[in-house]
């Protein structure tokens, strides 16, 4: 750690010449990034004789992860939502060149005092007496996010082009080709499912949306009295139908609860109609349908990835072979449940 | 007396989980032993039937690619269905049981896309048979730490 620590001071120094007495103190690796190695530090500089102290995220490339992303995607959705109805971290650096840090890597500012973690949030003190104002929240949030025009959040330019009637075949092939890629066993559930989603195309969304692609709780941040500071993790996001968002949020592997809540937050029906009412969309059955069931096939897909890049791969994080043995065989009954054979 | 290997790694899970992990400072390491320890808890649970489940689906899916080769028009397909049905496990180490699982398992989803694009009562009786099967095939796979 004392080596990226003093790697990241001289990137710093680089970055901001007219900086001082540059000091990069309490560098540690957050757990549960496992798409980005995620470490936690203290900036500590002067500027004009001023000193500062900032409390920064950085986010570096790993040599492997759950899934392949790219981490401009993210920076540039946090640039686009700097001062919108969704919360968002300041996004400081996006670096490529490898000299500094060995890979790639991110920087934006820590929001403190808040907690992620659904197992907290949902169990603990002062969090779990906030759950219903934190379903609230997050279904609104990503009402807004889906209501953004992307256009105007500079993000159209930034993100590959997609027609309505395109969205569902892009994703569908997307996930198709990881598990191709990937599988080290046959699937003859998600092989079903995805037979099945071709044969039955969904209607195309009523526009295209920002889709930030991961969003559930586990993905923001909260602070003790239940306020929603920031909406992060948004490697995947990209242009795409709204209902993919919601379908995702929704999807039963993110009942943390261990009942019908998604996210362990609010029933169903009320999640739904806060996200349509601050979208301003409908949420078609027959689309969300279709979503719900492309929502379990990508989350398959990822836990198959992440375990194959554990077993066969560069990256050995535990948390990838955790949820391959963890997630996989209820992904399964979760794309049997909505599918209908479960029972 | 040696402790079974089920046995050992619920003890080293317990010992990683109540008196380790609680002592490393490092968050990131903390944490990463808390999963290693649930992994080692659900390795512990898989040892025991792992040779009992394989077994079991491998005659299962044997049994059904028996019952339905006859009602299978295409030839190819009805030749591998009799060919896989008549076979027998040559031996018990995991990795062979896995090796006769995954052809077994990529000749159901064949099977499978097959009488999907049947339109009669045989086909739609198979395929409910093979529904069962796979909502069986989560049951035998069930983990106690699983979410769902």
């Amino acid at each position: 750690m004392a080596d990226l620590s003093e790697r990241f001071a001289r990137y710093v120094a680089h970055q901001w010449p007219d900086a001082s007495d540059i000091r990069v103190e309490g560098l540690s690796r957050i757990h549960g990034g496992a798409s980005r190695e995620t470490y936690r530090l203290r900036l500590k500089l002067r500027r004009d004789g001023v000193a500062e102290e900032r409390p920064l995220i950085l986010r570096r490339d790993p040599s492997g992860s759950l899934i392949e992303t790219e981490r401009a995607t993210e920076y540039n959705a946090y640039r686009a939502f700097q001062g919108t109805a969704v919360p968002v971290p300041e996004p400081l650096w996006l670096e490529e060149d490898e000299q500094w840090l060995d890979r790639p890597f991110f920087v934006m500012e820590e929001i403190t005092g808040c907690e992620s973690s659904p197992q907290t949030l949902l169990t603990t003190p002062p969090y779990q007496e906030h759950i219903e104002r934190m379903g609230e929240q997050k279904w609104r949030i990503l009402g807004a996010l889906n209501k953004a025009d992307p256009g105007e959040l500079g993000l159209a330019d930034l993100m590959p082009a997609v027609k309505p009637e395109e969205c569902w075949q892009r994703e569908l092939l997307k996930w198709e080709e990881m598990i191709d890629e990937d599988e080290m066993t046959p699937q003859p559930i998600g092989r079903a499912a995805i037979r099945w989603l071709r044969r039955h195309p969904p209607p195309p969304p009523q526009k295209i949306s920002v889709v930030h692609a991961d969003f559930r709780t586990g993905n923001f941040l909260a602070d003790g009295e239940g306020n929603i500071r920031a909406i992060l993790d948004w490697e995947m996001a990209h242009l795409g139908n709204a209902i993919e968002d919601l379908a995702w949020s929704i999807s039963r592997i993110w009942c943390w609860a261990r009942d019908d809540r998604p996210g362990g937050l609010l029933p169903r029906d009320r999640a739904i109609a806060l996200w349509e009412e601050a979208s301003g969309l409908r949420a078609d059955p027959e689309a969300l349908h279709w979503w719900e069931l492309l929502a379990n096939l990508k989350a398959l897909a990822i836990w198959i990835s992440g375990g194959n890049e554990y077993a066969t791969g560069s990256n050995h994080d535990t948390i990838l072979g955790f949820t391959g043995w963890w997630l996989t065989n209820s992904q399964n009954r979760a794309i049997l449940e909505i599918m209908g054979h479960l029972t | 007396m040696k402790p079974d290997v089920d046995v050992t790694l619920q003890l080293i899970a317990a010992s990683l989980m109540t008196e380790i992990a609680p002592k490393i400072s490092d968050d990131y390491i903390q944490r990463n032993s808390m999963l290693t320890a649930m992994l080692l808890q659900s390795a512990a649970e898989e040892w025991d039937r792992a040779a009992a489940r394989r077994v079991e689906e491998n005659r299962t899916l044997r049994r059904l690619f028996a019952e339905v080769a006859p009602e299978i028009g295409d030839p190819e397909l009805r030749e591998r269905l009799d060919a896989a049905s008549g076979e027998e496990e040559e031996s018990l180490r995991i990795s062979d049981l896995n090796r006769s699982n995954d052809g077994l398992r990529t000749l159901l989803i064949q099977l499978h896309a097959h009488v999907e694009g049947i339109d009669t009562e045989g086909a739609r009786r198979i395929e409910a048979a093979i529904w069962r099967e796979l909502r069986v095939s989560t049951e035998r796979r069930a983990l106690s730490l699983a979410p769902f």
